[in-house]
């Protein structure tokens, strides 16, 4: 018996902890500075990169902190946990008493009822039921119908607006956990990796960064093609890859996928993210004769001879070069007669004018035109928590919503006869928002007054906001 | 460009606004802020127009898209959002003190957009990154979000320099009553601030995720967006706790626009991410 009311001593200790205030406070606090620390340290780099920045030891320390993936470290993950306990504990707390006033009725008994220090109105007319239409017919301006209860000589009254705006807060702090449940399944059961696939090519699997291999369920990817298109100044306007999915070896559908406009079969994503050239499928090129003046123009073809029949001259395309020292593609050729031994040329295909074969005496030659052999790099996701995390936004929006821009007002009257005409009595309430509450209490009496064709100036107002 | 210099003619009258606004608050003439006030619409309207005449020039070159895609745009567009929110509120506030504050911080960037030399007012053509729909309404929350703190951020520092007075002067109902006002604007502005931040994230989140496949990848800029988000967070719970009222509140407001403006420049400046374009 001892034990069990220690435990629960200590669970109700427990519990007071985590819907503290206090905690959630200090928790913000934490998570707001310990997040600086992973913008600062670059996350999830190589060994090797960290070690350009940082001492051996340093790494080590922050290796250890789990500060170079800190957003997934086991106490990145123990804060928000924490942060939910709290978002639970305090909601719930919260909510007790938030229940409490909305289902709270009118107190009847007079200590209780002066209590609340009402405001007073004195009412001319002797007739109770043309009283009650006036008051109703004005209240009815600024609030849904009354709702009235009779007591005794008394009339009690109550009106209210905006008791869903209370929700608000918690659709908020349930959001949240909403949206952490989807992260926690997105990690738990997606994946997220990248895919190099060159035009031609097929794949059907992906390489996680761990090494993990990962099948496409029934499916494979092929690369159709892959384009890059240009501004007039140069800016890269679009890349371009078009996708083929097959299944048993049949084509189901062609699609491109671009920047911004990805493609999604089967639950897995597919987002355009990168591209490189890893070749050259065709080069024009303009050969002049040096000795004859005569120029060509003809298209040549990698691991070729390409031969020009009339002048049994034969170019052969060497060696592609994806990044000659920071020139970009290159292209080494030789070109060779029937007379003499070959010449060799580098041309640089980004920069046409250019080319190394200064020693060469018989041939100029030039890069006119030249289609490139891309890859192109894509993001390949599964991430089965999305729609989670979108139905937790579009709570937080709602929630947010209802919570600040709405309030919830109240007022409690109560009407009863006085020498020569009745007094009304008003308790005014709200959440938020006293000014604009007050604001409308004064709009309100003086609309009565009016109804009342009392000049405002000969009323006492009793007590305030 | 006609709308790059309509933003230099803007820079100018938001300078004479400040300075029209800083002579209400030490004369304290009800008549110059009249003429404040004035002035800020006219610069206001004129301001508008630049924006309106840089999407249409950049529709004349062929290659339109609303101007919201660099820096000096956004910088253009952020001194907008303050202006246009401070205005909105001018009539809401106890007094017209706050634009002596508001109106330095407009001209500051809108100054900062013309004439600063790293900040080019040449219209681009959309990278692939940017083509998309999601960019408006981002952009939009967003820097209405920022422009909500800016101005909250003004309040609190008014908030500070009332405090100080007080403290000099003698206790008085009057001016308690002016501190506890400044209170409560401080907590609106930042309670429209909050949710438009909330949006601005998630549509961050949305387009992230539309475009990359990652809704959320602790990228430097998303990082420090969530950061302000949580400052922003504690000063509303801090509220509800007595001891936090007041002057403590007036500075975590002005922490939480640091944080804005590290988002903004700092991650640009000084951290590295995908977000390297604004």
């Amino acid at each position: 018996m001892v034990q069990e009311e220690k435990s629960t001593k200590i669970f109700l200790q427990l519990s007071e902890h985590l819907s503290s205030l206090k905690l959630t406070i200090s928790l913000l606090l934490i998570l707001a500075v310990v997040s600086i620390f992973g913008t600062v340290i670059p996350q999830n780099a190589s060994p090797q990169e960290y070690l350009q920045f940082y001492k051996l030891p340093t790494y080590k320390i922050l290796k250890i902190l789990g500060l170079l993936d800190m957003y997934h470290a086991p106490w990145f993950f123990f804060l928000l946990g924490l942060l939910s306990l709290n978002l639970i504990f305090c909601s719930w707390k919260r909510f007790k008493s938030t229940w409490k006033i909305l289902t709270s009725s009118i107190p009847r008994e007079e200590s209780s009822w002066q209590k609340l220090s009402p405001r007073g109105l004195f009412l001319t007319g002797s007739n109770e039921e043309e009283i009650l239409m006036k008051v109703k017919k004005v209240l009815a301006q600024f609030y849904p119908p009354l709702k009235i209860q009779r007591a005794q000589h008394m009339l009690f009254l109550s009106a209210e607006k905006g008791k869903f705006s209370r929700w608000g807060v918690y659709f908020i702090h349930l959001s949240i956990l909403v949206i952490l449940t989807g992260a926690l399944i997105g990690f738990y059961t997606g994946f997220r990796g990248h895919l190099n696939i060159k035009e031609g090519e097929r794949a059907d699997r992906i390489f996680l960064k761990n090494g993990q291999e990962i099948f496409f369920p029934g499916f494979s990817v092929h690369l159709e093609n892959f384009s890059v298109s240009y501004y007039p100044t140069g800016v890269p306007r679009e890349f371009k890859s078009v996708i083929s999915i097959f299944e048993n070896g049949q084509k189901i559908l062609t699609v491109p996928i671009l920047v911004n406009q990805p493609f999604s079969y089967k639950g897995i994503a597919f987002y355009q993210a990168s591209y490189g050239i890893v070749g050259l499928k065709k080069v024009i090129l303009d050969i002049e004769d040096l000795n004859s003046g005569r120029k060509f123009t003809l298209p040549a073809f990698l691991d070729k001879e390409n031969i020009i029949p009339e002048n049994s001259w034969s170019i052969r395309l060497n060696r592609f070069l994806p990044d000659f020292q920071g020139l970009g593609p290159a292209l080494q050729i030789n070109i060779s007669d029937s007379q003499g031994p070959a010449e060799n040329f580098l041309l640089l295909l980004n920069h046409p004018d250019f080319s190394a074969g200064e020693k060469a005496k018989k041939f100029r030659v030039r890069v006119k035109e030249w289609t490139p052999f891309y890859f192109s790099g894509l993001q390949v996701t599964k991430d089965p928590g999305v729609g989670v995390v979108w139905l937790g936004c579009s709570l937080m929006i709602l929630g947010f919503y209802l919570t600040f821009f709405h309030t919830h007002r109240r007022l409690w009257m109560k009407l009863s006869a006085a020498r020569n005409g009745f007094f009304l009595e008003i308790v005014p309430y709200s959440n938020r928002d006293r000014q604009n509450l007050e604001k409308e209490l004064k709009e309100l009496e003086r609309s009565l007054l009016e109804e009342f064709s009392i000049p405002a100036s000969g009323q006492k107002v009793k007590g305030e906001v | 460009m006609i709308s790059a210099q309509l933003v230099r003619i803007v820079t100018f009258l938001y300078l004479g606004s400040s300075i029209i606004y800083i002579t209400y608050m030490v004369f304290q003439l009800e008549k110059v802020a009249k003429i404040a006030s004035r002035w800020t619409w006219i610069a206001f309207l004129l301001h508008s127009a630049a924006i309106i005449m840089r999407w249409i020039e950049s529709y004349q070159m062929g290659i339109g898209h609303a101007p919201l895609t660099n820096m000096y745009e956004s910088l253009v567009f952020y001194s907008w959002c303050i202006t246009l929110l401070y205005l909105l509120w001018e009539k809401k506030m106890p007094s017209r003190l706050s634009g002596a504050l508001v109106m330095p911080l407009a001209f500051f960037f809108i100054a900062y957009a013309a004439l600063a030399p790293g900040v080019s007012a040449q219209i681009d053509p959309l990278i692939p990154a940017l083509q998309s729909n999601w960019l408006h309404a981002h952009v939009l929350t967003c820097f209405l979000s920022y422009a909500s703190f800016t101005i909250s951020c003004a309040l609190s520092i008014l908030y500070l320099i009332k405090e100080g007075q007080k403290k000099e002067g003698q206790n008085n109902h009057q001016q308690n009553f002016g501190l506890e006002n400044l209170e409560t604007l401080i907590y609106k502005t930042i309670a429209l601030g909050f949710p438009l931040l909330t949006i601005g994230i998630i549509t961050g989140a949305g387009w992230a995720n539309y475009a990359w496949g990652s809704y959320w990848s602790w990228d430097p800029k998303e990082t420090w967006s969530l950061i302000t988000w949580f400052i922003y967070a504690l000063f509303l719970h801090a509220r509800l706790r007595r001891e936090w009222r007041g002057k403590r509140l007036a500075i975590l407001s002005i922490v939480g626009f640091g944080a804005v403006l590290f988002t903004y420049f700092g991650v640009n400046y000084v951290l590295s991410g995908l977000h390297s374009y604004v």
